[in-house]
């Protein structure tokens, strides 16, 4: 039990709040995604979504880069190396955790 | 974890959210059912019993699915519910090796039995159940109800193809030169069952497209 509450207390915070566990699970599974995507799959408004973004890319976890889709300004979201190996390790910790 | 599990195979489902997938294996399979009617029905030293028209009608077939699927995706999916890049070691290999196995496989199984003149009429009537199978695969990991009804459809037909009378199948290739070669029915059931498998998924990606440009808009333009 003791090592279970362990185990809990190590999950990463940046990942464990669930809005943004729903974002790094949604781009661990593509290359990148574009902010309509998860605003889409999430169903998060867009100040939500920029705020947990936001705290992704401090971390590291995400990184952000501007582009244009034609005319029409896109923002393209991809994992970092950093972001996968901290999802792989959230998991991981959950399943003993479990 | 299973609300984990959920987000990471929501980017596959997502693939065909717009029917795209569907429309294009559609086409695939009626196009593809085209080109092995006019071969039958047209005399054997004929352009359409050539090996090359049929490489031309298959790489015309590609590449307009290819183009078709860049062109709505472009100008209609992304603008709506976003762009997705999927790693290429999903979209490359695995459907690549898993083709490349099967194929191998059936070609084998098929000229084994062949050469040991087995008569192929009933598993190849059946084969319609296959078609269904890797359908409903591919939408098992979707939360879209009413494809269910689809695979049904496919499941239904397939056994009607089965259960006629011999007569009634090999219908569809009497009086072509293949049947020196091959049994009327065997033709004719491999050419309903590609059919009807082209044309349920085309009518249901059909419908899945209208259904997306039904309950989907583009977003107003604002601050990300």
């Amino acid at each position: 039990m003791t090592r279970q509450i362990r185990t809990i207390a190590e999950l990463d915070r940046v990942i464990h709040e669930p809005g943004r566990l729903m974002l790094v699970a949604l781009l661990s599974a593509v290359e990148s995604s574009d902010f309509l995507y998860l605003q889409h799959e999430t169903e998060m408004n867009k100040g939500t979504l920029s705020s947990h973004l936001w705290k992704l890319e401090e971390a590291g976890y995400v990184d952000v880069s501007k582009t244009y889709r034609g005319k029409v300004p896109q923002t393209l979201l991809r994992l970092t190396p950093s972001g996968r190996k901290a999802f792989e390790q959230y998991r991981k910790k959950v399943k003993e955790a479990l | 974890m299973d609300e984990i599990g959920s987000f990471l195979n929501r980017p596959k489902a997502y693939c065909n959210i717009d029917g795209v997938g569907e429309l294009g294996l559609g086409f695939m399979g009626l196009g593809y059912a085209a080109i092995e009617w006019l071969k039958l029905h047209s005399p054997r030293n004929s352009v359409w019993n050539q090996m090359y028209t049929r490489f031309i009608w298959i790489g015309v077939m590609c590449a307009i699915i290819h183009y078709g699927t860049k062109a709505i995706k472009n100008h209609i999916t992304f603008p709506r519910t976003g762009f997705v890049e999927y790693r290429k070691r999903d979209t490359l290999w695995l459907p690549l090796i898993v083709s490349f196995v099967v194929s191998a496989m059936v070609s084998a199984g098929v000229v084994f039995a062949l050469h040991r003149r087995w008569n192929l009429t009933t598993p190849v009537s059946l084969f319609g159940l296959v078609f269904a199978a890797a359908y409903a695969y591919g939408i098992a990991r979707t939360a879209v109800r009413w494809k269910w009804g689809v695979v049904g459809v496919m499941v239904i037909g397939s056994l009607i193809i089965a259960t006629l009378p011999a007569h009634v199948v090999g219908a569809v290739a009497n009086h072509s030169w293949i049947t020196r070669q091959f049994r009327a029915e065997l033709v004719g059931a491999t050419l309903l069952n590609i059919t009807l498998y082209g044309a349920t998924t085309l009518i249901s990606g059909g419908i899945s497209f209208w259904l997306y440009l039904r309950h989907t808009s583009v977003p107003s333009q604002g601050s990300e």
